[in-house]
């Protein structure tokens, strides 16, 4: 027992000197929520954008007005000429502009806001089938009503990207806690030195997955409550739910992490394999896009990530996704097995001096 | 001379035989420009999306001369059929069988939406046929007959629900004009016009094809160079070089000619990516975009030397590059709209030489008109390159302390 507290003091020390990855576990996820919260706040959200409407004639003049006024809660600009308007997209002062003459209705759009212009169409569409039904004077037969049962009903995707990066953080950190520090110890010939000692391969294992596993345990708190504070974003969380998950998915992400460690010898490869392998992950497991919008072969692709059932667990966890307990557990299980049967295993390969 | 391309080689020779330099350099910009231009390039379009849908009709009894309920139904399942060639349905439709309980399968599609496994579900409520027969066309407020469940949170669901709401536009004109109360021969189509220099909306792959090439650039030079500098530092390697006769500014420039031949390899082979494989059309055979992918190169180059300048260590450079890479590639409108940042964000953008090289290089190319003028375009990254090149002058150590 005292071995173990000796080298869990011995760990903590380490971690506290070694900046890059204190940073890396620490504030990393939080620049991504910074950056990532004010570009994605709105994603797939209309209702701040801007159109300007330009009428030049009186003829279907109220009728247009009132589609557009139904249209939502955008902000509408009037213009008084066609080369206002063109201008204001072309300098971006407006998202999109609508032009009607009394023969022909143009919407203008930015060519090159090729990510946006998709939403913007939709709104276009809208409104002129509204404008269509209004000039004919007829309303329309079928009445649809929209209903949302979102489990936090004034979410946003960012409320969804933000437990994501919590995952991605665990991933990263757990992958390289082991990987790059144990291959390090091995390069610095600090391995050798312990091996020589009574110590038990595994209690160096547990020691060191134990004082990083308190660290994204902190990290992910401050990010979370950062995201909470500064994004307004408001999350239901289970902290049961959400402790058993993040001690899981880090100990099963530093399973996984044994297995780089296993085949590499330079602790630089460890973590860039390590850093490497999340980042493909990140693009590929619906944290920052929807899954929904990728090809079919990479949806299937998603599904095999682990980071994908990472971030929807956590999802669960904050109240964001529903999920069945028995899902959840089962993911949360599922790490905490990859921890049990790779650590023990693993140890005895990794645990020793480095091969000269 | 001789030594400077050797120097040159040897650098070039070093990072292609660095497995994780080549997958930074090469694999991972080719990665994203892959994924971002098939979730990107089709956004929407039929045949490159899919929506799991649940669709129930509690309106099983037509009570007039047409069914409008199985009208709705059968839209929605031609919607479902692979397109041509096998491209995949708009919709995966989940309907109940005959002998379901049409309530208890209600309940498990609403919990599936709930948990992600369902974009939207879509319920035609009893007496719907009735009341648009009975209305046609003159729908009164409690007429909502038809449902649609969603989840505002999920922006697969939020864009769903905009094509249902589509789809069900066209279904109700259709029901309109077989009741005589509505002409589409009188309806207006709108015109779309898309400003730009080519007058047509720019490929989605031509508007990320630039960016990821400057990312490329970006992050070899904020990796590659303190990488290469500090490492070979912090192990003596420089150390051996300073006992040859090869002077400081002979390296420097074997080193900087090394940098630019790796950044026009990696150019040549994004660009080879994005017109052969992904059908990019933008040409970057015009002086303007030869001169900005040199200016950007040489800025990263020089921000490479500035962050070696300001480190200590290997490791401590990797900490500030990394400190540094996601803030400046992502505040640069290389990837996302930046239009909505607030003010301090707005700070790092404007500073951002990326976010200048990005507009200025999509300009040069025609594909966006740039909100920033000539002499910013080419002042701003020149700026950077002069505080660099000052800074690492001063700072950069080339050897480690004795």
């Amino acid at each position: 027992m005292s071995a173990l507290k000796s080298l869990l003091l011995a760990e903590l020390r380490i971690l506290m000197r070694d900046r890059m990855a204190l940073f890396l576990t620490l504030l990393f996820p939080l620049v991504f929520i910074l950056v990532f919260g004010f570009l994605m706040g709105d994603i797939g959200d209309v209702s701040r954008s801007t159109m300007g409407v330009f009428i030049s004639t009186d003829l279907d003049r109220e009728e247009l007005e009132a589609a557009v006024a139904a249209a939502g809660t955008m902000e509408i600009v009037p213009f008084g000429s066609l080369a206002e308007i063109k201008e204001a997209v072309a300098a971006r002062e407006i998202d999109f502009g609508l032009v009607w003459d009394g023969k022909q209705l143009d919407v203008f759009y930015d060519a090159a806001r090729v990510q946006e212009n998709f939403a913007f169409q939709q709104v276009a569409t809208g409104i002129t089938t509204d404008f269509n039904l209004r000039r004919q004077g007829v309303e329309a037969a079928l009445s649809v009503d929209v209903i949302d049962i979102g489990a936090t009903s004034s979410a946003n995707w960012f409320s969804l990207v933000l437990p994501g990066i919590l995952a991605f953080s665990v991933l990263s950190a757990g992958l390289s806690a082991i990987s790059g520090h144990v291959t390090a110890m091995k390069e610095r010939k600090i391995l050798d030195r312990l091996i020589v000692t009574p110590m038990r391969p595994v209690l160096l294992l547990v020691a060191v997955a134990g004082v990083r596993l308190g660290i994204v345990f902190v990290s992910t708190l401050i990010t979370l409550f950062v995201g909470i504070l500064l994004f307004g974003l408001r999350y239901e969380i289970s902290w049961l739910r959400y402790t058993v998950f993040i001690v899981c998915g880090t100990a099963g992400a530093m399973g996984l992490g044994t297995t780089i460690a296993l085949l590499v010898r330079r602790p630089s490869s460890a973590s860039n394999i390590a850093h490497a392998l999340s980042m493909l992950m990140l693009f590929l497991a619906g944290i920052y896009f929807p899954v929904e919008f990728m090809p079919g072969f990479l949806r299937a692709l998603s599904v095999a990530m682990p980071l994908t059932h990472m971030a929807n667990a956590l999802r669960y966890a904050v109240g964001v996704v529903e999920m069945s307990e028995a899902e959840f557990w089962a993911i949360s299980a599922s790490f905490l097995g990859i921890a049990l049967v790779l650590f023990p295993v693993l140890a005895r390969y990794v645990i020793r001096p480095l091969r000269h | 001379m001789t030594g400077i391309l050797r120097i040159a080689l040897a650098h070039v020779a070093t990072a292609i035989r660095e497995r994780v330099t080549l997958f930074w350099f090469l694999i991972f910009p080719a990665f994203v420009l892959v994924l971002l231009a098939l979730i990107f390039g089709n956004l929407g379009e039929e045949g490159e999306i899919s929506f799991e849908l649940g669709l129930i009709n509690r309106d099983t009894v037509s009570a007039g001369p047409i069914d409008f309920a199985e009208i709705v139904e059968e839209t929605f399942r031609s919607l479902a059929e692979p397109g041509e060639g096998s491209a995949e349905p708009l919709f995966t439709l989940h309907q109940p069988n005959d002998d379901t309980d049409v309530e208890a399968f209600l309940d498990s599609e609403l919990t599936a939406l709930r948990r992600g496994r369902r974009a939207a579900v879509v319920v035609i409520q009893a007496g719907f046929g009735n009341a648009v027969f009975g209305s046609y066309g003159q729908a009164s407020s409690d007429s909502a007959k038809l449902s649609v469940y969603m989840t505002t949170s999920n922006v697969a669901s939020q864009m769903a629900t905009e094509i249902i709401e589509q789809v069900l536009a066209g279904v109700d004109r259709e029901i309109l004009t077989r009741g005589g109360r509505y002409d589409a021969a009188q309806a207006i189509e709108p015109e779309t016009v898309w400003l730009g220099t080519t007058g047509e909306e720019t490929p989605y792959v031509d508007f990320v094809l630039p960016g990821i090439i400057l990312m490329g650039f970006f992050v070899n030079g904020l990796f590659g160079v303190p990488g290469a500098i500090l490492f070979n530092r912090d192990r003596k390697v420089l150390r051996r070089y300073w006992v040859t006769p090869l002077s400081v500014p002979r390296f420097l420039a074997g080193f900087s000619i090394g940098h630019l031949a790796l950044c026009g390899l990696q150019f040549v082979l994004l660009y080879l990516l994005g017109r052969y494989a992904l059908g990019a059309s933008v040409s970057f055979a015009s002086p303007s975009a030869f001169l900005l992918l040199l200016l950007a190169a040489v800025t990263f180059l020089a921000f490479g030397f500035l962050i070696a300048s300001l480190a200590r260590t290997t490791q401590g450079g990797m900490a500030a590059a990394n400190i540094l890479n996601m803030p400046m590639m992502f505040l640069s409108g290389l990837f996302f709209p930046i239009a909505g940042l607030p003010f301090f964000l707005r700070l790092i953008v404007y500073a951002n030489p990326l976010s200048y090289l990005a507009q200025g290089l999509r300009a040069s190319l025609g594909i966006e008109t740039s909100v920033f003028t000539p002499t910013q375009i080419l002042g701003v990254p020149l700026a950077w390159i002069a505080l660099s090149v000052v800074i690492a002058s001063i700072r950069l150590r080339w050897d480690v302390e004795r």
